[in-house]
């Protein structure tokens, strides 16, 4: 019996990989998205998070670059 | 109009730890601008379309003026000009050099910078008529207002001390008339014995200064030091008030704020220094050109020059106080840098040694003598605590003499309430602040304006380069990413104490680290600084590749020695130093620096470890634009990505990428096909150094504390501490700063709250500032 499953295939690199992971394991266990950790940069989630991973890794990447005051 | 501070009404900058979830919503980032430098250059492009200068109008014979100048205060200078260097010459004297690449350089006209040009001995309209001759538009209406405004009271008034005795001296005999009104300038008033009236000043002529030279910059004249008899109107004041007739012309009160000058020729009552400087001491046209706005009336005026590190400062300090020959008090920040400012006297200047002493805490010369040159740090001269006997003797020394000048090396490591206890302890004629990294914005900076006075000159650290005067460094940021494993632990929050310890200890780091330190060592020969602000990774990384290291706790025997095998031993091309060399140890050998780890954001440091490799080394034909070496010095910051260190590396790059220097990144170290010849090879290796960082205790994975008690005594002990993020990234004047004991216990309340007049001692009430 194959079971079919709709999701979000990640493509990334290995330090976001480990940011995604770690975010996965941040969340209440109803809320773990993450379906398969398929290697170090492949990672197969549900569908519909792809927003939320996005606005969170632009936050992270934000707090990391300076921006030179006028 | 724009300020110095920057209100300059961009939006204020991203602060790293306050950015919270609500703050991304509010300022959605576009999902597809990961990459941090579009991002920011999209930034900069949206701001400049705010500006509009489409009313701006162009001379018609504009293509032969080098400089735009802006409504809101901005200057753009083409350096390709003709005229650049004369035009050069002008803009730093009237405004605060913002950024200074290659071809285009940025100012800004501040009341500050304003007040420094009326200092040096330009006018008001002389500022106007010239900045208009090297506009390519018309000076725009609130310029010309702006300077006006901001000049009108400025410079008009004088206090110079002749003979011991102090004068009020303006060339505006109704400037003084309005003074006079003040009932506490009027009370201090001494009047002259033949005096027929209150109304009369004494008038004197005077030779006028650099100011004329500035009429005839067009016809390709240098600045020429002008004589013109000018008259000048005076009245005598009580020693004793001097303190508050300053106070009162400050610009929260009658606002004519004072200039001072020490008119040294005349000075017949302190005793003559037998100095001159040595023939072969050649100042370079810089250092000329900053001592002659120092001395462009024949007398001396009271300032800060800023010169980059390794450009010649202590020869710029020397030559004054040769020219002054009086009495000369030299402070330094440690006792370090005591002896070599001691011994650079000895080198440069034909003082006999007799004649110069050193006063530390291992070092109490007494000097002997009617005049002479004493060389101290400034907690040896602030300590407010018990001295042993001998010291005693000689800071009552010091406090008893009237010094010709006051020579204060690195003023912007000191901070401002430590400046006030010196200066209200020593009573100086004249003093000459020295410093390399004057980052202005900084509230503290601004305080030095008016204790110690304007800046007098600064060094276009490009132009220093291209003559050849400094090693030209190509600077580099190295991206190591985080391996899976380190990056997994750095973004759990229980590892939040360690994220420092976790992105410097990086596998990927520490073999670029391994990979630079060979490729120079055997391709290139060079001698390679390794600085860590972080212990653990310093002593880490330092027994890994069986390197000698020096840190706070190194005893000065083994400082002493580890330097000298570095200087002179073939087999010893590498060391590691703590924050230790920041400042303080002088290594001219050195041509390379690698940064592993750094504190936070601060600029001065950044400035202040390329200092260590500025000095120029190699052959002048060289070193010269077209010559054999393109570069000669290399700075290595290496980075571990998607870290916190990003952050702090590009806020720290900011000095230096004002003063024109550029950072190439490089992504690619070690080489992709280095393997097992590197340490940190294998996973379990790795993993092994994963574990030693994250069993290490907090407190040994911190930065490194440094206190030096005020007597001297190095107390080395780590710390750690919770700091505003201002105070993090070297904004606040309070970090990176070491020397700080002393002050909590003892000085708490001299440093802000200045003593009671009627109270204090009264050798001090004669001139407190």
């Amino acid at each position: 019996m194959v079971n079919a499953i709709k999701g979000l295939f990640i493509s990334c690199d290995i330090p976001m990989a480990q940011f995604i992971v770690n975010l996965n394991n941040s969340m209440p266990p109803s809320e773990k998205f993450i379906v398969h950790m398929l290697d170090s940069t492949h990672i197969f989630v549900q569908p519909h998070v792809a927003e939320m991973i996005r606005s969170k890794i632009a936050e992270f990447r934000d707090q990391n670059s300076y921006e030179k005051p006028a | 109009m724009a300020g110095g501070d920057g209100d300059k009404g961009r939006p204020p900058a991203k602060k790293h730890k306050t950015a919270g979830p609500a703050r991304a919503a509010a300022h959605p980032v576009d999902e597809d601008d990961f990459d941090d430098a579009d991002d920011f250059d999209e930034e900069v492009e949206r701001e400049t379309k705010k500006r509009d200068f489409t009313k701006l109008e162009l001379k018609p014979d504009h293509v032969n003026r080098p400089l735009w100048a802006c409504a809101d205060g901005r200057i753009f200078l083409e350096t390709f000009s003709p005229l650049y260097k004369q035009a050069y010459d002008f803009l730093i004297a009237i405004a605060e050099p913002v950024c200074r690449p290659e071809s285009m350089h940025e100012y800004n006209l501040t009341p500050h910078s304003l007040y420094a040009a009326v200092s040096v001995g330009l006018e008001t309209e002389t500022i106007i008529s010239v900045l208009d001759k090297l506009s390519k538009t018309k000076l725009p209406r609130e310029m010309i207002d702006f300077i006006h405004a901001s000049t009108a009271n400025y410079g008009k008034v004088k206090l110079v001390l002749k003979k011991n005795r102090y004068f009020v001296e303006s060339p505006f005999p109704e400037v003084l008339k309005t003074l006079l009104k003040d009932e506490v300038i009027s009370r201090a008033r001494i009047l002259p014995e033949d005096s027929q009236g209150a109304e009369a000043f004494n008038i004197s002529k005077r030779v006028s200064e650099i100011g004329g030279g500035h009429e005839d910059l067009l016809n390709g004249v240098d600045l020429a030091v002008a004589a013109e008899e000018k008259e000048t109107h005076s009245f005598e004041i009580d020693p004793a008030q001097v303190e508050n007739v300053k106070q009162r012309c400050l610009p929260n009160a009658l606002n004519f704020p004072m200039l001072e000058e020490y008119d040294f020729r005349n000075d017949t009552v302190n005793p003559d220094l037998n100095m001159e400087l040595k023939p072969q001491a050649r100042p370079r046209p810089y250092q000329e050109k900053s001592l002659s706005k120092m001395f462009g009336n024949g007398r001396a005026r009271s300032g800060i020059i800023v010169l980059p590190c390794g450009a010649g400062k202590s020869l710029v300090g020397v030559s004054a106080a040769c020219r002054i020959k009086k009495s000369c008090l030299c402070l330094a920040t440690n006792a370090v840098s005591v002896d070599q400012w001691a011994f650079q006297f000895k080198l440069w200047s034909t003082i006999r040694d007799d004649q110069i002493s050193r006063f530390t805490s291992d070092n109490k010369e007494k000097f002997r003598g009617m005049a002479g040159v004493v060389v101290t740090t400034y907690n040896m001269v602030a300590f407010g605590g018990k001295r042993s006997e001998d010291s005693e003797k000689i800071i009552e020394e010091i406090r008893n003499r009237e010094w010709g000048l006051l020579l204060m090396d690195e003023v912007h490591v000191v901070p401002a309430h430590m400046f006030r206890k010196v200066i209200s302890i020593t009573k100086s004629h004249c003093k000459l602040g020295l410093t390399a990294t004057l980052v202005r914005e900084d509230e503290r900076i601004t305080d030095l304006n008016f204790l110690i006075g304007p800046k007098l000159y600064e060094a276009n650290w490009l132009d220093l380069v291209k003559g050849g005067f400094i090693a030209n460094v190509q600077c580099a940021e190295v991206w190591c990413p985080m391996t899976k494993e380190f990056f997994a632990e750095y973004l759990k929050k229980e590892n939040s104490k360690k994220k420092q310890a976790l992105y410097v200890m990086n596998p990927n780091k520490f073999r670029a680290c391994e990979f630079l330190i060979r490729f120079h060592e055997q391709q290139r020969g060079d001698k390679i600084i390794v600085f860590a602000d972080n212990l653990f990774a310093l002593t880490a990384y330092a027994m890994k590749l069986r390197k000698p290291m020096i840190y706070g706790a190194t005893s000065h025997n083994e400082r002493t020695r580890i330097l000298h095998a570095f200087k002179n031993s073939p087999d010893v091309n590498t060391i590691f130093l703590s924050k230790v060399g920041d400042n303080s140890i002088d290594i001219p050998e050195a041509n390379v620096i690698i940064q592993i780890s750094s504190h936070a954001g601060s600029r001065r440091q950044e400035a202040q470890r390329l200092g260590r490799i500025l000095r120029a080394k190699g052959r002048l034909q060289d070193r010269m634009s077209g010559g054999k070496e393109e570069y000669n010095a290399f700075f290595y910051s290496l980075v571990s990505t998607d870290t916190q260190e990003m952050y702090y590396s590009t806020k720290r790059q900011q000095f230096l990428i004002d003063q024109g220097y550029s950072f190439k990144v490089i992504t690619s170290l070690p080489p992709p096909d280095s393997g097992a010849e590197l340490s940190y090879y294998t996973l379990d290796e790795q993993l092994d150094l994963l574990g030693k960082v994250l069993n290490a205790g907090d407190d040994v994975v911190g930065l490194e504390q440094l206190e030096e008690d005020s007597d001297g005594k190095a107390l080395v002990k780590a710390r750690r501490f919770t700091g505003s993020m201002s105070a993090l990234s070297g904004a606040s004047g309070v970090v990176y700063m070491e020397y700080n004991t002393g002050k909590t216990k003892h000085g708490g309340l001299g440093k802000s709250k200045p003593k009671d007049p009627s109270k204090r001692h009264a050798l001090f009430k004669k001139r407190y500032q």
